[in-house]
């Protein structure tokens, strides 16, 4: 199998900043522990869509590794929380914004948090059965302000959690920054457990008066946080088998960022210190799949990521229904 | 006849029955905590990996389930002669029954005396074993040990067997250095850290003893 290699990564925030003070207003709350972890998010606005945070992200991309974006991107695949328009992704879209002209552009539905990981599998799959040399993958994340700032849902505490956030990467066929090893893992028996929930009992569809909302279910919560701490470690050993490397060859640690507490568990699990484990909880919320490039793009822009190290990311969706793992070299 | 009820659980002599507690500071209890505050704190105390010393620094609780119904194996482990078969290096047992003291050889320090005085309790199944290395005078390393009828925990025959034991200071300080048979390099309590993996094994020989011996009715 030809080795794929990390060249770099990008991310857009959109302007609109939100501190805890706006759903400490708008709840009537003023202490709670989702008002812990995260003390300011980004929310998407009205003038801003998925498209165009990725087009951002991308011009981004562009701008720091000098690339000709009609020549120099052969594949496209995004993730997209929720999308511009229900049916389809934007993979179009960008390309019709920036004028690539990729061969294949596909909008991945699944993986969540950790769909930046299935998209990598994805990419290394693609340029390694076809003519392609060079894939963008981006992840954009646009629930905190289409679903949390609305104001049926501000007045809950856990809107204060996600934000919003747009990253991407780029891989090319070759052995300079070398992807190691990906492990996928898909847990069906988990898929139906994050349901999307209004008030009034309606589908999400269907015509209604209310915003609707993600929820796991008061029932559910002590199940999710035990399949966290258990899919993740597993999966980030899994990884680290598969790069026949041990955890103590892993110099930054990069996982979604659900929340504090599962941030510590990962990072206690693979035994590494925390400022090892990117963090990008506290200034941006949960960023749902963007966590990932977003923290990888801080990560390399800050020079955390020194060259010459090894990189381990990972993490899970939803409510436990994909976890995935994957190692590569930073060499610069 | 007296009947001793001391051990008996108390009764509340009315149906409405009201804790004394407001003077006791700092109780997490519904009436003071908010639901979502007590999630946070069993999420915060909810690791995915805990260290070694994290969870058998103090204590060393370990469990088994051994399909032998829990009579048998209540009296298995009541008869302390049986540590020379289930036990990795108690051997040589004599018994003073003036003392109601066993003593063994503990092979895992040479020549090693190992004193040993049981005490059970058969309604609870509980048998406890009050040992130590050198001298009987002080029975300080305790292991405590408990028979649980499976069929009550998980619904099928056999049995479920507690084992715990706790860090008595002498684990890390030997009170009486000057009793050690000459020569002898450990102390048990240098093992201590290893403890949960020797009880482990020895644990796994009493499921194998018990559960050889219950297949085959001897």
């Amino acid at each position: 199998m030809q080795t794929i290699s990390l060249v770099g990564a990008a991310s857009f925030l959109p302007e609109t900043i939100i501190d805890n003070e706006h759903f400490m207003n708008a709840s009537g709350i003023k202490r709670h522990p989702m008002f812990r972890g995260t003390k300011l998010r980004r929310h998407i606005k009205d003038t801003e869509s998925a498209t165009t945070m990725a087009t951002a992200a991308i011009n981004s991309l562009k701008e720091k590794l000098n690339l000709n974006l009609v020549n120099d991107v052969d594949v496209l695949i995004t993730n997209v929380t929720i999308p511009d328009i229900p049916f389809v992704g934007c993979g179009a879209a960008i390309v019709g914004a920036l004028g690539l002209k990729p061969k294949t552009v596909y909008d991945l539905q699944n993986g969540g948090c950790v769909s930046f990981i299935f998209m990598m599998e994805l990419a290394q799959m693609i340029l390694n059965s076809t003519e392609a040399k060079s894939a963008i993958i981006c992840n954009i994340q646009t629930a905190a302000g289409r679903i949390c700032g609305q104001d049926d849902n501000l007045k809950l505490p856990q809107s204060a959690v996600p934000g919003d956030g747009c990253g991407a990467a780029y891989f090319v066929k070759g052995d300079r920054n070398p992807i190691h090893s990906i492990v996928t893992k898909t847990h069906g028996e988990y898929a139906n457990d994050m349901k999307i929930v209004t008030s009034d009992g309606r589908d999400w569809w269907q015509p209604g008066t209310t915003a609707f909302n993600i929820d796991f279910g008061e029932e559910k919560i002590s199940s999710v946080i035990a399949r966290g701490n258990k899919l993740v470690p597993e999966v980030m050993y899994e990884a680290l088998a598969l790069a026949d490397l041990q955890a103590s060859n892993i110099d930054t640690l990069i996982t979604n960022q659900p929340n504090r507490i599962f941030l510590r568990n990962w990072r206690e699990a693979i035994q590494l210190d925390e400022d090892q484990h990117i963090n990008t909880l506290p200034d941006h919320g949960n960023l749902f799949g963007a966590g990932i490039p977003i923290s990888l793009t801080l990560g390399l822009d800050s020079g955390r990521i020194k060259p010459g190290t090894k990189i381990l990311l990972s993490g899970f969706s939803h409510a436990g229904d994909y976890s995935a793992g994957a190692v590569l070299s930073w060499n610069g | 006849m007296s009947t001793d009820t001391s051990a008996q659980a108390t009764k509340p002599n009315n149906r409405i029955f009201q804790p004394i507690i407001l003077d006791i500071p700092d109780l997490c209890r519904i009436e003071d905590t908010e639901k979502e505050d007590m999630q946070e704190l069993c999420m915060e105390m909810t690791h995915a990996v805990y260290p070694h010393d994290k969870v058998y620094g103090d204590y060393c609780s370990i469990q088994e389930y051994i399909n032998c119904p829990p009579e048998k194996v209540y009296q298995y482990l009541a008869e302390t002669s049986n540590f020379l078969e289930w036990t990795f290096s108690l051997r040589d047992m004599e018994y003073s029954e003036q003392d109601d003291v066993y003593t063994f050889t503990d092979a895992i320090g040479g020549k090693t005396k190992c004193f040993c005085r049981t005490v059970c309790s058969p309604d609870a199944m509980t048998v406890d074993y009050h040992c130590a290395w050198d001298q009987e005078k002080k029975l300080w390393m305790i292991y405590l040990m408990r028979v649980v009828p499976a069929e009550l925990v998980f619904g099928k025959p056999g049995s479920v067997v507690l084992w715990t034991n706790c860090c008595h200071p002498y684990y890390n300080n030997n009170p009486h250095p000057e009793l050690a048979p000459t020569d002898r390099k450990v102390w048990v309590g240098d093992m201590w850290p290893m403890f949960y993996a020797g009880h482990t094994i020895e644990m796994q020989n009493l499921k194998k003893i018990l559960e050889y011996r219950h297949a085959n009715q001897s």
